[in-house]
């Protein structure tokens, strides 16, 4: 993984985590906000995993396992909402 | 420059070894599980829970999560640093990777003194329950993830490094572990309720 992508990772992941800060503070629907907060919160959990900890270069079993976790935890937290 | 490589693209060799991941992933359900508890506990108690998260600074959590994402991607370098045989600076960027969790960690005990000089303790309420579970043991793995750095950080300034890229990457991998398990944490304890 080179220097530079990883940097770019990581102004992406701050960007996230500014935007779900100020996300949170808008006065959407209780639902609403938590499906945008939970979503952004996923995309800088796959961007740690796939890049800081190289899971892009590793076995797609691995990669599938990754993503099938999010996407339980996103869809159970969503029904109990 | 000699660069070190290891094929990852195999199913018994990801990131970091095997067994750590089969370590990740436990930890991963184990907090995940806790954290649909914890929604599925605020269903009954909708009002504790949405005064109780307005009680928690999400600024403290918004700069915790800043400060392990920055810790993270100097880990990631200090990685790629040591697979190309630069240990000084895979030293140094390991440094800024402790210092970041040590931030953490300061920031972390400063929010856990106001909520207990405010009497917000884990017998308060369910919601506050919940969250000195949840952070205090997240709290512990990023103490046992800076005893580990620290360790390898030992081994690098030794004269003759006992470190292999192997142990190197695991150790990182844990680190980044608790990045995962915060990047789960602040959004459901902080934010959504």
């Amino acid at each position: 993984m080179k220097k530079k992508i990883l940097l770019k990772v990581w102004i992406v992941l701050i960007v996230l985590t500014v935007s779900v800060a100020l996300v949170a503070n808008l006065t959407l629907s209780i639902s609403f906000t938590a499906i945008i907060i939970l979503s952004l919160s996923i995309l800088k959990f796959l961007g740690v995993s796939f890049y800081f900890m190289e899971l892009k270069k590793a076995h797609v079993f691995w990669k599938a396992a990754v993503l099938m976790y999010v996407f339980l935890f996103f869809v159970i937290i969503i029904i109990l909402l | 420059m000699e660069t070190i490589t290891v094929n990852k693209n195999k199913l018994y060799y990801p990131p970091g070894g095997i067994l750590l991941w089969i370590i990740i992933f436990l930890e991963l359900f184990t907090f995940g599980m806790a954290l649909i508890a914890m929604v599925f506990y605020s269903k009954y108690e909708p009002e504790v829970f949405h005064n109780s998260r307005l009680l928690l600074n999400s600024t403290f959590g918004a700069v915790n999560t800043v400060f392990l994402l920055t810790s993270g991607f100097f880990m990631a370098i200090s990685v790629k640093s040591f697979k190309k045989n630069n240990i000084k600076k895979t030293t140094y960027f390991l440094r800024l990777t402790m210092f970041g969790g040590i931030l953490f960690l300061v920031l972390k005990s400063v929010e856990y003194y106001f909520k207990i000089e405010s009497g917000y303790t884990i017998g308060y309420n369910t919601f506050f329950s919940f969250y000195w579970m949840l952070t205090l043991f997240h709290v512990i793995h990023v103490i046992v993830g800076l005893v580990i750095l620290f360790n390898i950080y030992i081994g690098f300034k030794q004269q003759k490094s006992s470190n292999s890229v192997e142990d190197f990457e695991s150790s990182a991998a844990f680190w980044h572990m608790c990045d995962l398990i915060w990047l789960l944490l602040f959004p459901v304890v902080y934010l959504i309720f």
